[in-house]
């Protein structure tokens, strides 16, 4: 079942589809959420929230809602269309001020669908004593339509409210069980079920994250110990659940005065062997790339988190795209290899985040880990393992004791391309640091040969990385064996192909796909043999350019088919599907002629 | 530069009928065929599409669901062009500037308006206090909610009677409940019995199975109290201290034209909507059909109710002929004659629809 809230700002959608997500989800369902909101921070822009609301895990949201609740009407009847046929779409029966012709929702519900007036404001002022509560009572209602108990959500309220006081609590729980009651007294005509759930025996522990929330967690039970940022859209709520958590644990966060100062912060605690990171978006990534090349050369480890938004420029900061990820690979000058993961879900988020300090450490690099807005902010219930955090808290490789006399090399060239590394304050092993070529102990040196050298050390070494342990970095689901259809996804498009795929196997089209979580170093061999068992390969992505269906066809110089979409929001499923059916019956035609 | 021609074509016809039954969607059926390019809009209190009300005493012998009562699918209307606006109630009509206001304060503008809201069950004024313990049997939401308390083998009350009400009747006895009915004057409701023939009629309905109370005998009913605890749910008090207990209590006096709102329209109403033969009320622009209106019979210089399916239809596809420019007189073809079958009980013809 999938629920959309949508409302103006300040009608409390996105509050109410948070308390909907918590109670279904300590119900023991699995909900994906995704809300979506202004780019304004003033005025009355569209908000809405999307809850899919599942008793198995589901891997994406679905285009059609079976609800629509409006709390604002000239906002949410573009959106009327959204509802499958004899859905629900829930409204305000009763405005206060003339709807001009059209202007009311009752006019846009279609014949199969299934319209609910309700007396919102009404029933608010009523029941609480003013009209800030309608987003609670229309709450209620959806809950006693759909037949949920109550008491999950009346514990939510008392939570979220609890800063405010008893009154506020009081007041919010009565709004709530009146909608509640009007709802379970409603005669009900559409066919939108709620399967009863039964809370699994814990193999874990089952929490709700929105994916910025698991990266935030990734990074706490990773020990990071210092963190730098400049706010930004889509990142910012990483370093607000940072700044909370860190102190607690003395950890140390600094809101620098832009992103140069945050990477550039970030690389010189890395440098002096602390765990760091940063978070910022595209517009923050372009600001970074120089420091980023820095970080490349001398080898220091640190952590960039980049949430992709519509760009370039300052875009649309509001809107998810996948368009930064030729910047995330290339963006600095000079061959600046450097390690960028793809989480594909909420729970990707928090592994990737703790894997990329492992991965920053064991190989002495910058570590890129690209969200987009639609992971960042949609919320998933995860499991966590009741065995603690998965992450290596300490991945140096150990230092040699240096014998008397010796030099330290802080850029040896080994077999596997990484250095000893000491941080200041080692004893004997002072050096330098330098963005200027160097040969192994640090000094300025730009000879041929040691530029040769170093490029290939800084390159090879991290092709280890496609073997870190513990750590998918691709992966096949789907169809075993020979398929007609291929799927190509990273990031959080690989769940709208999972979805689309599962379709496509229900309409008897063998049909497979791949997730490639490291982008870079790239992992040639598996994406190969997958693409050798595919008749054709498609590979969706929300961005214009295909960058990376370039990546793949520049890397292996294969063929691929192109679906590239910037439509501002994730890819939609049917989408996906569609062009399955249509290369699966391309190919059925090529046969047969 | 080329010369663009202005676009000639006219804004299209903007046809509103306020009700959902069979004459406002038999007229938007005919409104569609007569003009591929007018707006065709029903406004309805309904949340459903148009369902055959006739067809609701099955639910209690079978497990519908709604959407096997509807005669067209959710795709007829798009496919039609025919919108349809559920959950909107209209409160008046401004008949000067043509607008149809919704209880949710939208106007609706129309070119031609077609008044089909039927009507409502009628309920005697001394019992408008014990409404909240009658059950109802003119929607969906009605019947199920009546099957809903109606145990099995449960005993039904009918007040009056009414040949919507004994439609009814004949199902429930068939499923083993017990019917009590309460005779009234409307008890053959439209029909209009002779008082020589009405002893013979309600002689059939006891050989049909229902139990019959005097109703006029027993003085009328005077009240309706909550059942009391390990007696059935409802009790019927007569004027005449004599008492009955059912499970239900279903007022069945016929039917009263829904006319409320356009009072102010400045339309003539006397109990229903006034109309001349081709459906016409007193506002050039304005049309009714159904149960609403009372029809001009020149033959007889008197206004006119007329009832049952075929009627409804019918004045459903005259309006619109007329409504489109046409001059159509609707004349009945409905019988309206009462009789008893080979087993001695009552049929009656607007039991017969299709």
């Amino acid at each position: 079942m999938q629920i959309a809230l949508c409302g103006s700002a300040g009608d409390g959608t996105i509050a109410a589809g948070d308390i909907l997500r918590s109670a279904v989800a300590a119900m023991g369902y699995r909900v994906i959420c995704f809300d979506v909101y202004p780019a304004e921070i003033r005025g009355f822009g569209k908000c809405i929230a999307r809850l899919r609301i599942t008793t198995e895990q589901s891997y994406s949201l679905k285009r059609q809602s079976d609800i629509l609740v409006s709390l604002d009407d000239a906002h949410a009847i573009p959106h009327a269309g959204e509802v499958r046929d004899d859905g629900a779409v829930i409204y305000e029966s009763q405005p206060v001020a003339a709807c001009p012709e059209g202007g009311h929702m009752s006019g846009h519900v279609l014949p199969g669908q299934i319209p609910y007036g309700l007396p919102i404001r009404e029933m608010a002022e009523k029941y609480t004593g003013g009209a800030r509560s309608r987003n609670l009572v229309v709450l209620g209602f959806v809950a006693g339509l759909l037949g949920l108990t109550p008491a999950p959500f009346l514990q939510i309220i008392e939570k979220k409210f609890a800063k405010q006081g008893a009154a506020v609590v009081a007041r919010n729980q009565k709004g709530f069980q009146a909608g509640h009651e009007a709802g379970a007294s409603t005669f009900k005509l559409d066919d939108v079920r709620v399967a009863p759930v039964e809370k699994p025996e814990a193999a874990g522990q089952v929490v709700m994250l929105s994916g910025n929330a698991a990266v935030a967690m990734g990074c706490m039970d990773a020990e990071l110990d210092t963190f730098f940022g400049y706010p930004i859209t889509p990142a910012t709520s990483i370093m607000e659940r940072l700044a909370v958590a860190m102190p607690k644990r003395g950890r140390r966060l600094l809101q620098t005065e832009d992103e140069i100062s945050a990477v550039a912060a970030a690389i010189g605690a890395g440098y002096t062997g602390a765990r760091s990171a940063t978070a910022t978006s595209g517009p923050g990534l372009a600001l970074m790339a120089e420091m980023l090349g820095l970080a490349t050369i001398a080898e220091v480890p640190c952590v960039i988190f980049v949430s992709q938004r519509g760009g370039p420029s300052t875009g649309m900061p509001t809107k998810t795209e996948q368009s930064d990820l030729n910047a995330a690979l290339y963006g600095s000058p000079g061959d600046s290899q450097r390690i960028v993961i793809a989480p594909t879900n909420v729970e990707g988020c928090y592994r990737c985040a703790g894997k990329a300090f492992e991965m920053a450490e064991r190989y002495q690099t910058p570590v890129l880990v690209l969200l987009d807005l639609y992971l960042s902010n949609r919320y998933e219930t995860v499991t966590l393992a009741d065995s603690g955090p998965p992450f290596n808290l300490d991945d140096n490789k150990p230092m040699r004791r240096l014998e008397a006399g010796e030099l330290y090399r802080r850029y040896a060239l080994t077999e596997d391309g990484i250095s000893p590394r000491a941080v200041p304050g080692d004893a004997g092993c002072m050096h330098v640091i330098t963005g200027l070529e160097h040969n192994e102990l640090g000094r300025p040196d730009d000879r041929e040969e040691t530029h040769a050298a170093m490029s290939r050390k800084r390159h090879d070494k991290l092709l280890a990385a496609l073997e870190h342990p513990d750590f998918t970095v691709a992966k096949r689901f789907g169809d075993p064996g020979r398929v007609q259809v291929g799927m190509l996804a990273w990031g959080s498009t690989f769940g709208e192909c999972l979805e689309a795929m599962f379709m496509a196997h229900s309409e008897g089209i063998t049909c497979a796909a791949m997730k490639v979580v490291m982008l870079s170093p790239f992992p040639v061999q598996a994406v190969r043999a997958f693409m050798d068992s595919c008749d054709v390969v498609l590979v969706p992505e929300v961005n214009h350019e295909g960058q990376f269906a370039q990546l793949v066809q520049g890397i292996l110089a294969r063929p691929v088919v192109r679906l590239s979409r910037v439509p501002g929001s994730p890819m939609p499923v049917e989408l996906i599907l569609e062009e399955i059916r249509r290369l699966a019956r391309g190919i059925v035609t090529a046969i047969a002629s | 530069m080329t010369a663009h021609a202005a676009s000639s074509s006219p804004a299209p016809h903007r046809y509103v009928i306020i009700g959902n039954g069979v004459a406002g969607n038999q007229a938007a059926e005919t409104l569609r065929d007569r003009d591929p390019e007018g707006s065709v809009t029903i406004i309805t209190n309904s949340r459903l599409l148009f369902y055959n009300r006739y067809l609701l005493p099955q639910l209690f012998r079978d497990h519908m669901d709604w959407r096997e009562l509807l005669p067209h699918s959710a795709e007829h209307y798009r496919q039609r062009r025919i919108q349809v606006r559920r959950d909107s109630r209209v409160v008046s009509v401004n008949a000067v500037r043509r607008q149809v206001m919704l209880a949710h304060n939208e106007s609706i503008y129309y070119d031609t308006l077609l008044v089909a809201t039927g009507g409502r069950g009628y309920l005697p004024e001394e019992l408008a206090d014990c409404r909240h313990l009658l059950s109802y049997f003119s929607t969906y939401e009605h019947a199920m909610a009546m099957r809903k308390a109606l145990p099995d083998k449960g005993t039904v009350i009918m007040l009056g009677g009414d040949m919507i009400g004994l439609d009814l009747a004949r199902v429930l006895l068939g499923m083993d409940h017990r019917v009590v009915l309460v005779t009234h004057e409307t008890t053959f409701w439209p029909h209009a019995v002779a008082p020589d023939k009405r002893g013979e009629f309600l002689q059939a309905l006891q050989r049909m199975g229902i139990e019959l109370v005097d109703g006029e005998a027993q003085g009328g009913v005077a009240t309706i109290e909550q059942g009391t605890s390990g007696l059935p749910a409802r009790r019927v008090i007569f004027h005449q201290g004599g008492d009955l207990y059912g499970d239900v209590v279903m007022p069945c006096y016929g039917l009263v034209p829904m006319v409320e709102f356009m009072m102010g329209s400045g339309t003539d109403i006397e109990r229903g909507l006034l109309v001349n033969a081709t459906l016409r009320t007193s506002d050039l622009h304005i049309f009714a059909a159904g149960d609403v209106c009372q029809i001009w019979s020149e033959r007889e210089h008197a206004y006119h109710f007329y009832y049952g399916y075929k009627n409804v239809r019918a004045m459903g596809a005259v309006a619109a002929i007329n409504m489109t420019g046409g001059n159509e007189h609707f004349s009945t073809t409905q019988d309206e004659t009462l009789v008893q079958d080979s087993q001695g009980h009552i049929d009656s013809p607007f039991w017969a629809y299709d």
